[in-house]
């Protein structure tokens, strides 16, 4: 299984480096989206069952040959395209080893054999290949079949050969369902995202650690190779998502001699660029003495090149590092020594504050959080200091750049915190939960069927006025266009401003007093507090009405000239208002239709003479090639009914007049009161299709 | 809930990031830094939150026939010091990016309804004045930003509108893009302690932003990477909202710049850069 692996001389950086480059922009990876791989018989199934449902299945030997070669020639070449469908995805969804992450390559490698793999896949493509030749060759053929029963012979041997191939390959399908199946159970490591691999001889508490440093939930026995493969969990540190992979114990023997589990992690160890926990049980009590651990750090040490490296002395509950044997101190320095050189070989100092040797106790969990700090922190500055030399940098600088104000002027510009934000801080302890808006919906039905008023947080003068009811048009009017915040303080001067003008008045009936009777004074101040209300109320209206035109006094809506009114006028005045009120009251009534005397034809034209009505007639005959020449207004024609000119043209005048009020309100004429199709019917009858809603 | 961030053991200190999901997700609050940090939540699965919200230090407004919990999300920080108002503006729930305020006054776009208008002035404290303008541009949020003190604006604003956000909200005005866009309001958020910019913004801008708007100010993102701040952000003098898709190296660089739980915003260039250089570059 080994064989074909590389030393570990072999996987020098500059490989991994210049895969880093290449893959830096990769997306993650994943093998569980690997379409399932049939069997060899499922595959001849699938492929014949489609051929028979997506083509022609009815012939006939009466067609003309042409037509029955091309329904064979179909039926070939449609099998051909559908197997080369199948076999092309499996080529194109299995990674090809050479062209994923080097890691991934390796450990695929590791676990499925290279040959064996690519063996698999090469299979499949002669396969797909020979298929397709196949189809070749028999359309040819088909191109010559004479009969019927030839072509369908024909059609039967090309299939029954695509089968043959298809099933001869049936070994290296199984094999390669297999292995899709285990590839979807790998973990999802990403080779190039911030990694810590941990790494020791079995049983050192590796696992442990990665349970309390992270969720993976590794399993935990006492015993060697508890772990089996890679384990992959998560952890947080300054912001940042760290991947933790947890590898299975590695044996110090020969490279050769390693087997499939321990290969496992040594392919983590030399492809991933990752800080690695080499743990060490300083206890014993895993099995290996201090001396095999050291001998295992020291044979796989090339793997640490260039890469933070921290040793993590475990199991510090049973065995203190200060307790250990004088030859164990020794070669845990040594260690300490190998590890410094890798902070050394980062191009770094090696710094007073970086450890190399941590102590830890997964069972006390003393010194675990310590240790995944140093890891992350050792990494986060190897990773740093990588990107800042990258060009990519510059386009970032900006994002790592706080602009400070410079003062341009003196004024104070303070941040307005309320001081109740401050108190809450203070006292936030022993606050109670407040009941929200949620717990009331919760309370009342749940969501739907609660419905939280809009007005109660109102801040208004008077806590009764929140739930008021506010008409938002009256009397055909917005209401809103009417609200005036300021109208009280508005009221208050139009007050004063009354005040004045009522002195004003007062002063002005003193002037004139002399020269009038108690009774005439009393009047004439009535009359002129008359007259200014009424000059106010126009200025009001004229202010307020803005750009509405003048609406004729009928169709005023406060129906303030009523008869009654002009009536109590009248009577105020001292005047008898009810010739006055009758005769408006006819009027406004209109007038009942008189008894008509009948009027023939003849009567009309009594004045006339002959010769006149002869031409008249023959006048009004005429069609319109021509409309009828007019007098002008002021001659009189015979036969229009006024007695000279003078009445005519007051006739006129008086006519005219009366269409005035009319043409004012914009209408034809007497008849013309619109009532609007309300349902108009091209728009309500028939069906509708697309679009037809507005017009059809 | 789903935790995006793997959790730690006990003594690990948590992420500090407060984790809210609204609607249909169950919440979780935290006792402790009740004031003062940054909280994360969504408006119906919609990570947009600046959009449904108007965020102020003397008043917060919120989208109506929103999920209640969204809303009480922030009442219950909120409510104690400043009205939490529900609304609309114009029939619609984009109400932050329609309006534009600070804790002087409120300018509403001339879509707003008389009776939104209305209740709106009922809900708010008469040292709010709130304003209907006759702006062409109507997304007022989008055309401009402001804090107590000063106000960017979109470069094509009527001149009227200029000196009614002066004369309202008592602010200087600065006709302003970030980042070559013009729709300031949109790209950047800022309080008086601080303010978030457009990723883009060149060292050259945010030195001269800096100045004009007299805060520290830092160039990020929010929701994951979105570069529309003001669309994933709310936030005013002591705390922020932002989308859930917030990640925690974008909302340590919130806290810090809007120094909020006492964070300080050249943490920005100390601690935490080698965060940000990990994940940016």
């Amino acid at each position: 299984m080994s064989q074909g692996f590389r030393a570990p001389s072999s996987f020098a950086l500059s490989a991994v480096s210049a895969f880093w480059h290449r893959f830096s922009d990769m997306v993650q990876y994943n093998f569980k989206k690997i379409t399932k791989v049939p069997t060899g018989k499922d595959f001849v199934d699938i492929v014949l069952s489609r051929t028979q449902r997506q083509t022609p299945t009815v012939v006939h030997k009466g067609y003309a040959i042409n037509r029955i070669r091309q329904f064979y020639m179909r039926k070939v070449k449609f099998t051909q395209t559908n197997f080369h469908e199948k076999l092309s995805t499996i080529i194109e969804e299995f990674p090809r080893l050479d062209d994923i992450h080097p890691f991934y390559g390796d450990l695929l490698h590791v676990l499925y054999n290279k040959d064996h793999y690519k063996l698999a896949l090469g299979q499949i493509n002669t396969a797909r290949n020979l298929i397709g030749k196949i189809a070749k060759d028999y359309v040819k053929l088909l191109k010559y079949g004479d009969s019927l029963y030839r072509c369908k012979a024909l059609k039967v041997a090309a299939l029954g050969r695509m089968c043959t191939v298809t099933k001869r390959i049936g070994p290296s399908l199984a094999y390669l369902d297999q292995i899709r199946q285990h590839m979807a159970r790998l973990p999802s490591i990403d080779p190039n995202t911030r990694t810590i691999l941990i790494c020791g001889y079995p049983n050192v508490g590796k696992s442990s650690f990665i349970n309390k440093i992270t969720r993976a939930d590794v399993d935990v026995q006492p015993y060697a190779f508890t772990t089996k493969s890679l384990f992959v969990g998560h952890t947080d540190y300054k912001y940042l998502r760290y991947q933790v992979i947890d590898t299975p114990g590695i044996l110090d023997r020969p490279f050769e001699d390693r087997n499939i589990i321990e290969m496992c992690s040594i392919t983590a160890l030399a492809h991933l660029r990752a800080a690695v926990l080499f743990f060490l049980d300083i206890s014993g009590s895993c099995g290996y003495t201090i001396a095999q651990q050291s001998a295992l750090f020291h044979s796989i040490k090339s793997l640490f090149m260039n890469k933070p490296l921290i040793i993590v002395c475990n199991k510090t509950d049973l065995q203190s590092l200060e307790g250990i044997s004088e030859d164990d101190k020794k070669l845990v320095e040594e260690m300490k020594s190998e590890a410094m050189k890798t902070l050394i070989g980062q191009g770094g100092e090696p710094r007073e504050g970086a450890e190399v040797l941590l102590t830890m106790s997964t069972l006390t969990e003393e010194g675990v959080i310590a240790v995944k700090n140093a890891a992350c922190e050792r990494l986060l500055d190897q990773r740093v200091e990588i990107k800042m030399k990258s060009k990519k940098i510059n386009d970032c600088l900006n994002r790592f750049h706080v602009a400070v104000p410079k003062p341009r002027d003196q004024k104070e510009r303070p941040p307005c915190i309320p001081q109740a934000v401050l108190e809450a801080k203070a006292k936030e302890a022993e606050k109670e939960k407040k009941r929200l808006e949620r717990d009331l919906e919760e309370e009342n039905g749940g969501a739907g069927v609660y419905s939280a008023s809009l007005k109660k947080h109102y801040l208004l003068a008077n806590d009764e006025w929140k739930e008021d009811n506010m008409p938002e048009i009256l009397d055909g009017h917005n209401v809103y266009d009417f609200v005036d915040p300021d109208i009280l303080q508005r009221l208050e001067e139009l007050e004063k401003e009354e005040g004045l003008l009522q002195e004003q008045e007062d002063d002005e009936v003193d002037m004139d007093v002399e020269d009038l009777t108690p009774q005439q004074q009393k009047e004439l101040a009535e009359i002129r507090k008359k007259k200014s209300l009424l000059i106010r109320e126009h200025r009001i209206k004229k202010s307020t009405a803005e750009s509405r035109p003048t609406v004729p006094r009928k169709f005023d809506k406060d129906k303030k000239f009523t008869s009654e009114r002009m009536g109590r006028q009248l009577s105020s005045l001292g005047l008898d208002p009810s010739k006055a009120m009758e005769r408006v009251r006819s009027k406004s009534r209109g007038r009942k239709r008189e008894r008509s005397t009948d009027h023939g034809g003849d009567d009309m034209n009594v004045d006339d003479d002959g010769s006149n009505k002869k031409m008249r007639v023959r006048l009004l005959s005429r069609s319109g090639s021509r409309s009828r020449s007019r007098p002008p207004t002021d001659v009189v024609v015979p036969g229009e009914g006024f007695k000279d000119s003078a009445q005519k043209v007051k006739a006129f005048k008086l006519g005219k007049k009366s269409v005035q009020k009319r043409n004012k309100d914009a209408r034809k004429g007497e008849g013309d009161r619109v009532i609007p199709t309300l349902k108009p019917k091209h728009l309500f009858s028939g069906k509708r299709s697309n679009g037809k809603t507005t017009r059809r | 809930m789903t935790l995006r961030f793997t959790s730690l053991v006990n003594q690990v200190p948590r992420t500090r990031v407060k984790t809210t999901f609204c609607a249909s997700i169950t919440i979780f609050h935290p006792s402790a830094c009740h004031f003062t940090m940054a909280t994360r939540l969504r408006f119906e699965n919609s990570c947009e939150i600046g959009v449904f919200t108007k965020l102020t230090n003397a008043y917060c407004l919120v989208a109506n026939e929103g999920s209640e919990s969204f809303y009480s999300v922030f009442e219950s920080e909120l409510a104690d010091v400043i009205p939490v108002v529900k609304t609309s503006i114009g029939g619609t729930r984009i109400i932050g990016r329609l309006c534009i305020g600070n804790k002087k006054g409120l300018l509403l776009p001339h879509t707003t309804t008389d009776q939104e208008l209305q209740h709106l002035k009922n809900s708010l404290p008469d040292a709010v004045v709130v304003q209907r303008i006759n702006e062409r541009l109507s997304a007022l949020g989008n055309c401009m930003a402001c804090n107590d003190h000063v106000a960017l604006t979109h470069t094509d604003l009527d001149k009227e509108t200029e000196e009614m956000i002066a004369d309202v909200l008592g602010v200087e005005v600065f006709r302003q893009t970030i980042a070559g866009n013009v729709l300031v309001g949109s790209y950047c958020a800022f309080s008086n302690r601080g303010g978030l910019v457009h990723p883009h913004t060149s060292v050259e801008d945010l030195d001269e932003l800096s100045t004009l708007l007299q805060v520290p100010l830092v160039a990020g993102t929010v929701n994951r990477g979105s570069e529309v701040i003001a669309g994933g952000l709310t936030v005013n003098d002591w705390t922020a909202f932002c989308g859930s898709d917030t990640t925690a190296t974008e909302l340590s660089v919130i806290e810090n710049v809007f120094k909020l739980r006492e964070a300080q915003s050249n943490a920005i260039v100390d601690e935490a850069r080698k965060s940000l250089v990990a994940t940016y570059v």
